[in-house]
């Protein structure tokens, strides 16, 4: 369970986030979405205890993010937007390395989990290779495989989807929907508003930090005056592009 | 805490201290030889002074020996505390550096350890990186002792000097965490205190552990006024070394090896003297992670000012200037690197007092041993300005040079030639130098007024032997430069453990060739000046300047066409 209770978070004097106010529960998928630079991260790190809140409060299974921190990121799995991991280790280490400080007890059934995982993602045959010489999205699989291997109650994933191959894509929604249904709490947040709507049972947009809606897609159609496609609900909501300027733009060049 | 702590370490250290290759195909395989060849080097290294001290003394007699080490033993506490100091000196921005790139740390800090561990942690790393030099070269200099006293007793100084060490090392590297912290905490949302702040803050610690050093190498008299009180408590407590750590160590170490008698004081001293560490690195653990979470270390580019400040786009442009030349992207890269090094304050104040730390123990070791050498004393601070001129090449040219990292990308790309790009960042050391320099030279007028004469030469030489320095290491970066290094906490800019240009030979060369150029040319022809007249000096200024353009040349162009055929793997 993700609560989220008014939180906001200032950089300075810009508001990234305002008093953004939300709750995952048990086997739910949440989808994040919102426009570049609205808020998406910034409230991922908060939920995570990375930043501290301005104002408002995290709760993780009912633990306070910032009073109870160990507790708290004990129950969470996350990938964040850019996975920076550590370069000098082989995925095969890291992965372990994520697996003993959760407390997995070491022995060939993790050993097993962990190959099936690599297996299902094709990462297997680099997993025995540093991980400076990983492409993007092998790096990313990677850092999947870590947050699913101590089995979090609770998901974080920024983008997950970001730049991964067709099949790994509909592997992870795969593993995904198998683990709501397990019960596990997902927040996730993507620019792929295909995804959202196949994946999410519900869809939170924000936009400059504030939420401008949210429900199930049923919901946000009837929000939306009757538009059908996720899609164009959210340009409807965020503002679609400026064809005025564009075609200023091209008239320039040519 | 303490299993996660283990944890953390452990695989911390698989990545740093790899000895097997990994299997994976795509990774280099490393030769035996480079991945041996450190470890064999530290236990050669170890093993020659075990041997020639254990020879020694069977050719001169243990007797001899202790005789020696009984009449200098105070030697022992110098030795220990220049250790300390050192740690110090190199750590003073070591906590706020990590704690400010904790973004690079996501992974880390997600897990469900608390930060202070996180911190404790990477401390504990770099203490490692600190006493690793002094445990390779003291721990067989006491072996040897006490193998050589023949005494069963001895041998217990070996763990008690190891021990000792770590927690020395430990006490200089957390108290210079701490210090930082407490520069950052005061600098806190002062914008414009931040660069004078860090250059003050980081000048006074290294001056007053200098002083305070100072003070116990000639003990009783002179300089150590301020510490006196100190000492004295220390006699009161009937202590037979000086109140000083390393004084600890040395009586529970070195006089157990020749069998001085110990008092127990001594020993509560130790004690303490172990106690005050462990208190030190867990305080510097918990004020780095309120560090973290207050958000005071926020870099200053992420923060903004409470007024609207337009920012104007202008560069400045110095080929306006009379009698210099130079091509645009000289100038922007002059421009640019000035501005990067500027904006962290802690940086700027590392790279400006940096060399410092090198010249005051110059002083202390030539300055030391009584009036004798006062006449030299002029000459001392002349030949100080040296280093100034070399370090600032090496940090401006060098260093910053690798800390562009991704960004040669972008330089590999631009339409402008990489050569006069290097030459920016070169000359951007020059402004630099120029200010330490007529520091300097007010010092060498006020103790010696006769110099005057010598003081334009120095200064002009000195210029040009930073443009020699820079063109030096630029290179020295381009070929031996970890082009990886922002992304490694410990080699971060101002972490000052490990250096970014990661080859030996190449930081040798940085360092020593300038070095030598220096002191050669600066020193010969000070010497034409005062035996043969000052006008010579005055003669031989533009053929110094013009081998220094020479070098400078010669090393910028080559490090262009070097840094044009870097592989984008060896940045990304
Ligand atoms: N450390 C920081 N300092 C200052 N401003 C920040 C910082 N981190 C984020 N911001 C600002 O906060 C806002 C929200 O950023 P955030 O990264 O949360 O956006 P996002 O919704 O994840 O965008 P994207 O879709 O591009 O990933 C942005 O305007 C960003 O500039
Ligand atoms: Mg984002």
């Amino acid at each position: 369970m993700i609560e989220a209770i008014a939180l906001t978070r200032k950089f300075s004097e810009f508001i990234a986030v305002d008093r953004l106010s939300f709750q995952v529960r048990p086997g739910e998928i949440y989808g994040l979405l919102g426009p570049n630079g609205s808020g998406k991260t910034t409230t991922m790190r908060m939920l995570l205890g990375l930043l501290k809140p301005t104002m408002g409060t995290a709760r993780i299974n009912g633990f306070d993010v910032l009073e109870n921190t160990v507790e708290a990121k004990r129950f969470i799995g996350f990938v964040p937007e850019e996975a920076v991991l550590p370069d000098r280790l082989t995925g095969w280490e890291y992965i372990n390395y994520v697996g003993d400080i959760w407390r997995v007890p070491r022995g060939s059934e993790r050993d097993e989990e962990i190959d099936e995982l690599l297996t299902l993602l094709d990462i297997k045959d680099a997993s025995d290779d540093l991980i400076e010489t990983y492409s993007k999205g092998m790096a990313r699989k990677i850092g999947i495989v870590a947050a699913l291997i101590h089995t979090p109650k609770v998901l974080i994933l920024d983008e997950v989807q970001a730049g991964i191959d067709p099949r790994g894509a509909a592997t992870i929604k795969e593993i995904l929907i198998g683990l709501r249904d397990r019960g596990t709490t997902i927040l996730m947040s993507t620019h792929v508003l295909e995804i959202a709507e196949r994946m999410c049972d519900r869809i939170g947009i924000i936009d400059k930090g504030k939420m401008i809606a949210e429900g199930t897609m049923a919901e946000l159609r009837l929000k939306a005056k009757g538009q059908q496609s996720l899609e164009d609900i959210f340009l409807d909501l965020t503002g679609g592009p400026d064809m005025q300027r564009i075609a200023a733009f091209l008239g320039e060049d040519s | 805490m303490i299993e996660d702590l283990l944890i953390l370490l452990k695989h911390d250290l698989t990545g740093t201290v790899r000895i097997r290759n990994v299997k994976g195909k795509r990774s280099e395989q490393r030769s035996a030889w480079r991945r041996y060849s450190r470890y064999f080097a530290a236990i050669a290294v170890a093993i020659v002074i075990l041997l020639g001290i254990l020879f020694m003394s069977d050719l001169l007699g243990w007797e001899f020996f202790q005789a020696v080490l009984i009449d200098n033993i105070e030697f022992g506490s110098t030795i220990f505390n220049f250790i300390i100091i050192m740690s110090f000196m190199g750590s003073i921005a070591i906590s706020v550096t990590t704690v400010g790139n904790s973004s690079r740390m996501e992974y880390l800090m997600t897990m469900p350890i608390t930060l202070k561990t996180l911190f404790l942690e990477k401390t504990i790393v770099i203490i490692f990186y600190n006493a690793m030099l002094y445990l390779v070269i003291g721990t067989p200099i006491i072996i040897g002792f006490a193998l050589a006293s023949g005494s069963s007793i001895a041998l217990f100084s070996i763990p008690i000097f190891i021990i000792m060490l770590l927690a020395n090392v430990t006490l200089g590297v957390s108290l210079g965490g701490l210090i930082g912290l407490a520069i950052a905490r005061f600098l806190a949302g002062r914008r414009r205190l931040k660069q004078v702040g860090w250059f003050l803050g980081t000048t006074v610690a290294i001056l007053f552990s200098t002083f305070y050093y100072f003070s116990l190498f000639t003990s009783e008299d002179g300089f150590g006024q301020i510490f006196s009180v100190i000492f004295d408590f220390a006699r009161m407590l009937g202590l037979s070394s000086d109140f000083s750590p390393g004084g600890a160590m040395n009586a529970v170490s070195l006089r157990l090896i020749v069998g001085l008698p110990i008092h127990m004081t001594d020993i509560l001293l130790a004690i303490l003297f172990l106690i005050i560490p462990a208190f030190f690195i867990y305080a510097n653990a918990h004020f780095s992670e309120a560090a973290h979470y207050s958000g005071w270390l926020a870099s200053g580019s992420k923060r903004s000012s409470k007024e609207d400040i337009r920012i104007a786009h202008t560069t400045w442009n110095p080929s306006t200037l009379p009698l210099i030349k130079m091509s645009t992207t000289t100038s922007v890269s002059m421009w640019y690197n000035t501005a990067s090094v500027r904006r962290e304050g802690r940086v700027l104040a590392n790279y400006l007092v940096g060399p410092l730390r090198m010249v005051l123990f110059l002083f202390l070791f030539l300055l030391t041993p009584g009036g004798d050498i006062a006449g030299f004393a002029p000459f001392i601070i002349i030949s100080a300005m040296i280093p100034f001129a070399v370090s600032y090449g090496v940090y401006f040219a060098g260093y910053e040079l690798v800390y562009e990292g991704k960004n040669l990308m972008n330089l590999q790309l631009a339409p402008a030639s990489l050569s006069d790009y290097v030459k920016g960042k070169v000359f951007s050391a020059v402004p630099f130098t120029l200010i330490a320099i007529t520091i300097a030279s007010v010092l060498v007028i006020i103790v010696e007024p006769t110099l005057w004469i010598y003081i334009p030469a120095v200064m002009i030489s000195s210029i040009f032997l930073t443009l020699a320095s820079g063109g030096i290491a630029s290179y020295s970066a381009a070929t031996g430069g970890d082009f990886k290094a922002e992304r490694n906490i410990s080699r971060q800019r101002g972490s000052a453990v490990q250096m970014p240009i990661r080859s030996m030979w190449s930081m040798a060369r940085a360092f020593l060739l300038p070095n030598i150029l220096g002191f050669a040319g600066l020193g010969s022809m000070l010497a034409v000046g005062i035996f043969i007249g000052p006008i010579y000096t005055y003669l031989a200024v533009p053929l110094f300047a013009l081998i220094c353009i020479q070098i400078m040349r010669y090393y910028t162009g080559k490090t262009g066409r070097k840094l044009q055929t870097i592989e984008a793997t060896e940045y990304m």
